[in-house]
């Protein structure tokens, strides 16, 4: 059997069983889709930003070993206190007292670091005594004086624990490694409110709180703008198709394919456990793309159905030239897309794997539905022929027709306008940057910008450097390289305060010389910081070390604390650090992770997953077209509106400042999805004219035919605008975006595709 | 680690029949009386072990006289340490002096006795737990028998008196029945929360029953230490001259 007989065979067999038996193709489906719904409820929701950097990595392998020496890098600060006011009081001191001792309390923290629990060294008796900063929840005036002296006096333990001006105290909270940082952050929250809402101001923030906060509300966020932007849709759909039925069933296509992509996701973590198919920021994407790309499937069919209906008022009739006309191209659009999500295999990203697996599930189940359950439940209506829906044109669809010959009588000033437009954007993309900082994700003025702009600003900052050394830590000159380091990460005007074991042995070393300050300096002999450490292992608790050495002291760690960086800065700041670690003559291997590593590192990967997504799929396609088309012509105009589209858009972000992140990335797989989806409809229509021996008016009519589905299509996905009203800056973007998106793809396929195919079409007419 | 001795390494050779009739005290007093050496020479090696199972060494020399009242600690491992040493004299008066030699520094240093909760060398044994237990100082009472490692104990229950400085709220001690040697002590912080739990195990040297091994857990802080003691000698001819601030600059050789 030919491929040719096997296509219309199985044409033939999907029009007989729609046809003869809708109730099955209507049923069928719904097990189907219900089956897999079960799955929704095995998703796990990851908040965790490094299980998007490969395990190989050399940024991912130091913080793996950097938490498993030291544990969580990854912190919320409580800062509280009342602006202008002095927090060395009693009061202040108790509810410190209480809310570290109320945090310690919980199984979820693995380490809590303010005031009241830090020691204190002294030279009591000429002998090093480690006690407790705060020794009780009462304090006296002498007691809150000699701990302001000695806060005043250690600049490492200011900076951690009190604001600038002394007003604001600061609490650390490294969560426990195995807890998720919204659970934590929760608990954090709960906490810190109950004990010091009535009498200060409290602000959370570090990227704990940020990672734990942002997955939630940006889904909430989207969850509650996605629904008015289906709101937006269905109006325009109603609008345009003027047939509530049909727009129901539209709908029920995209929400079925929805649960198939969803639950899919959830059955494979049930069955496998694999980590590249949770729920992370990245995905929250997914349902935008398969609604704009089951809804182009849909409103295909539906205004096909409608059209031949007009011509000859058959419901059998209508529903078969329905699957006749639509088959091939809504299958050769959802293969298409298919391989460019599957390309995402290739992408450095973990999480793109169970992205494009699970959107491709979606995509060929809307297929499937837009060709047998939606057929079959318009097949089930009796429609009225008088009805509008059926015996007039829509709006659009008189637009449209008008537009056609417009664009046709003019193909090669269209051509040149288009190129002129592309080209502005070529130019605007070496413009574009990129920031895929979390931190940057909020609209200023914001209550959760404010209080995490109040951290980064005011106390500790938001980021964070961690260098990791293996050597014998006790040897000095293995202290004097971390000291030369941290001189480096502290002349960066960003870095708020860094500290290690360099900073506790200089301390411990002038306390234990008579406090004189001579002697804040690393002791030249080994054996001298070895009997300084045993000194502090006799009257402190060897916890108070295990943030910043390791148990044998062989393994150390510098941090540095630092201010909201911008990607320029990060990256540059990380070339110095690399550039000093490679002087290192005494420290024999040297990594450095923290949040600007994997910041940065995460900017190289959205840009090679995008590159690599980008290309890859626009190659995919347009063999996969040529293959089909049997002409590689053919396939390289079918790539014409998604190139156009993707250098417009990501030029126009360029020349706009809009930085490309993790989360606006995902533009361009809405591009080629559904770019290629209007470009193939185009093509197979205008070669199915061809075939028919249609000369006359060719573009016109093959405007007229796919132009109205096309531009209704573009139009009701436009609906998602309603995202620039979302109070995360990205994703007003993704908003924007995404009307610029269809506005661009939709236009290229009927102007830059429409006059390409209208200059060329001689030589396709042979 | 003196009161470790004392309390564990006690020789007991009376073996009576009505036994489970005693009260606490009685078997404190029974405890407290066993026959120890006077003297005692031996090599400790002690490995500390973190919450997250990484470990470290240390090898010491210890002397020790007037069945523990005395004792010096010598540093061998780490070789960073080496020279590290340690006096501790307990006297009549409940007056305890404790010495530290820092021979990086060239300084000897007094450890404040008060805080007694302070860590010997990192591990989780404490000053307090290393001095003699008076029998005076606490109240004793027997709690019901119990099994540890197939073995049949007494329990006791150790309650410091009021005015006594310690770290602990109480002990509970589990003492063999057949040897009356303490196998297991767990020991409760201020908050009577369980704070450490000790395991001893024993050899047989020159007819006293010594111990070779003490495990120790702190279950707050997820922390264990586990000491050895081998090359023992007891009751060897030893000049008591040694337990003075002197002596802690000379490593003595092994």
């Amino acid at each position: 059997m030919t491929s040719k007989n096997k296509e219309f065979s199985i044409k033939f067999w999907i029009t007989r069983k729609v046809i003869e038996n809708p109730l099955k193709s209507i049923l069928f489906p719904l097990v189907f889709t219900s089956i897999f719904g079960l799955g929704m409820t095995f998703i796990v929701v990851d908040d965790d930003m490094l299980a998007m950097l490969p395990d190989n990595m050399s940024s991912k392998l130091s913080w793996d070993a950097v938490q498993n020496e030291f544990g969580s890098t990854e912190s919320i600060f409580i800062a509280f206190g009342n602006k202008d006011k002095t927090i060395f009081n009693k009061s202040s001191f108790s509810d410190l007292w209480k809310l570290t001792n109320a945090l310690e309390s919980r199984a979820e923290i693995e380490k809590v670091t303010s005031i009241a629990n830090l020691p204190k060294i002294e030279n009591v008796d000429d002998f090093l005594e480690v006690h407790s900063l705060q020794p009780s929840e009462e304090l006296d005036d002498i007691q809150i004086n000699e701990i302001k002296k000695y806060v005043y006096n250690n600049q490492s333990i200011r900076a951690r624990s009190i604001s600038k001006d002394g007003d604001y105290f600061n609490i650390m909270v490294q969560p426990n490694d195995s807890i998720a940082h919204n659970v934590v952050r929760d608990i954090v929250v709960e906490i810190g409110d109950s004990l010091l809402s009535k009498n200060y101001e409290i602000y959370y923030g570090g990227t704990a709180y940020i990672t734990g906060s942002v997955p939630g509300m940006i889904k909430n966020d989207i969850s509650k703008l996605l629904g008015v932007g289906l709101v937006l849709m269905s109006l325009i759909l109603l609008v345009n198709i003027r047939d509530l039925f049909a727009v129901g069933m539209i709908f029920s296509v995209i929400i079925q394919s929805l649960i198939v992509m969803a639950g899919l996701m959830g059955w494979v973590v049930y069955l496998t456990g694999s980590e590249n198919f949770y729920f992370t920021i990245i995905n929250s994407s997914m349902p935008i793309i398969l609604l704009t790309i089951a809804n182009s499937d849909g409103v295909h069919v539906v205004t096909k159905f409608f059209k031949e209906m007009r011509h000859n008022g058959n419901i059998k009739k209508s529903i078969a030239k329905s699957i006749d006309t639509l088959f091939v191209p809504i299958f050769l659009t959802s293969v298409t897309t298919i391989a460019a999500f599957l390309a995402l295999y290739f992408a450095p990203i973990n999480q793109l794997m169970g992205y494009g697996i699970c959107l491709s599930a979606g995509i060929l189940y809307a297929f499937i539905l837009s060709l047998t359950f939606l057929p079959a439940a318009m097949s089930l209506k009796r429609w009225d022929l008088n009805s509008k829906a059926i015996s007039q044109n829509g709006y659009l669809e008189n637009i449209i027709s008008k537009f056609g010959k417009l664009v046709i009588s003019k193909p090669k000033s269209i051509l040149v306008v288009g190129m002129i437009i592309m080209f502005i954007g070529t130019a605007g993309l070496s413009a574009l940057k990129v920031d895929v900082n979390i931190a940057n994700f909020f609209k200023e003025g914001t209550d959760f910008r404010n209080s995490i702009d109040f951290i980064d600003q005011e106390m500790t900052g938001t980021m964070d450097v961690r260098i990791r050394v293996e050597a014998s830590i006790k040897d000095p000159n293995t202290l004097n390289e971390m000291q030369e380091m941290q001189k480096l990460l502290n002349s960066n005007p960003k870095v708020t305060t860094s500290y290690s074991i360099v900073d506790v042995v200089k301390q411990m070393h002038r306390i234990f010389m008579d406090d004189n300050p001579e002697f804040e300096i690393v002791p030249k002999d080994e054996k001298k910081v070895s009997n300084l450490l045993m000194m502090y292992s006799i009257s402190g608790d060897q916890d108070d070390l295990n943030t910043i050495v390791d148990y044998n002291y062989k393994v150390g760690l510098i941090t540095a604390l630092s201010r909201v960086m911008s990607t320029e800065e990060i990256i540059q700041f990380v070339k110095k650090i690399e550039d000093q670690a490679y002087n290192f003559k005494h420290i024999s291997n040297t990594s450095i992770t923290g949040m600007a590593i994997v910041v940065r590192d995460l900017i190289y990967l959205v840009i090679e997953s995008s590159i690599i997504s980008i290309f890859s799929s626009i190659i995919l396609i347009c063999l996969i077209t040529s293959i089909f088309f049997k002409n590689f012509s053919w396939g390289l105009l079918s790539i014409v509106p998604l190139v156009t589209a993707v250098l417009i858009n990501f030029g126009f972000m360029g020349i706009a400042g809009i930085h490309l992140s993790h989360v606006t990335a995902l533009l361009s797989s809405v591009i080629i999805g559904v770019g290629v989806d209007f470009s193939i409809h185009y093509i197979y229509q205008y070669r199915r004219l061809l075939k028919d021996k249609v000369r006359n008016g060719i573009s016109n009519k093959v405007i007229n035919e796919v132009g109205y589905p096309i531009v209704l299509d573009a139009a009701s996905n436009m609906s998602f605008g309603a995202l620039l009203f979302s109070t995360f800056i990205p994703v007003q973007y993704v908003g924007g975006l995404m009307v610029f998106a269809m506005f661009s793809t939709a236009f290229g396929t009927l102007t830059l595709l429409a006059a390409s195919v209208e200059l060329l079409k001689t030589s396709y007419s042979r | 680690m003196i009161r470790l001795f004392v309390i564990c390494s006690i020789q007991f050779f009376l073996l009576i029949n009505n036994l489970s009739a005693q009260t606490g005290y009685e078997l404190a007093k029974k405890l407290d009386n066993k026959d120890k050496p006077q003297n005692m020479t031996s090599r400790i090696s002690m490995t500390l072990t973190n919450a997250k199972n990484k470990s470290r060494k240390n090898v010491m020399i210890s002397k020790t006289a007037n069945q523990s009242q005395k004792q010096m600690i010598w540093v061998l491992e780490p070789k960073s340490d080496r020279g590290l040493s340690f006096l501790k004299i307990e006297r009549e008066d409940r007056k305890t002096e404790m010495r530290i030699w820092l021979p990086a520094f060239n300084k000897i240093r007094r450890i404040n006795a008060n805080r007694r909760s302070n860590s010997f060398m990192g591990s989780d044994l404490s000053y307090e737990d290393m001095m003699i237990r008076s029998l005076d100082d606490n109240t004793y009472s027997r709690l019901e028998d119990d099994h540890v490692d197939g073995e049949e104990c007494y329990v006791l229950e150790v309650m410091p008196k009021p005015g006594i400085t310690t770290s602990y709220s109480k002990h509970r001690t589990w003492v063999s029945k057949e040897n009356l040697q303490i196998m297991q002590e767990a020991s409760y912080d201020k908050k009577s929360k369980l704070k450490k739990i000790k395991n001893f195990h024993y050899a047989s040297v020159n007819n006293y029953e010594i111990i070779s091994k003490i495990h120790v857990k702190d279950l707050q802080k997820k922390h264990k230490t586990d000491i050895y003691f081998d090359q023992v000698e007891v009751d060897k001819e030893m000049n008591e001259k040694i337990f003075q601030e002197k002596s802690l600059k000379r490593l003595p050789l092994y």
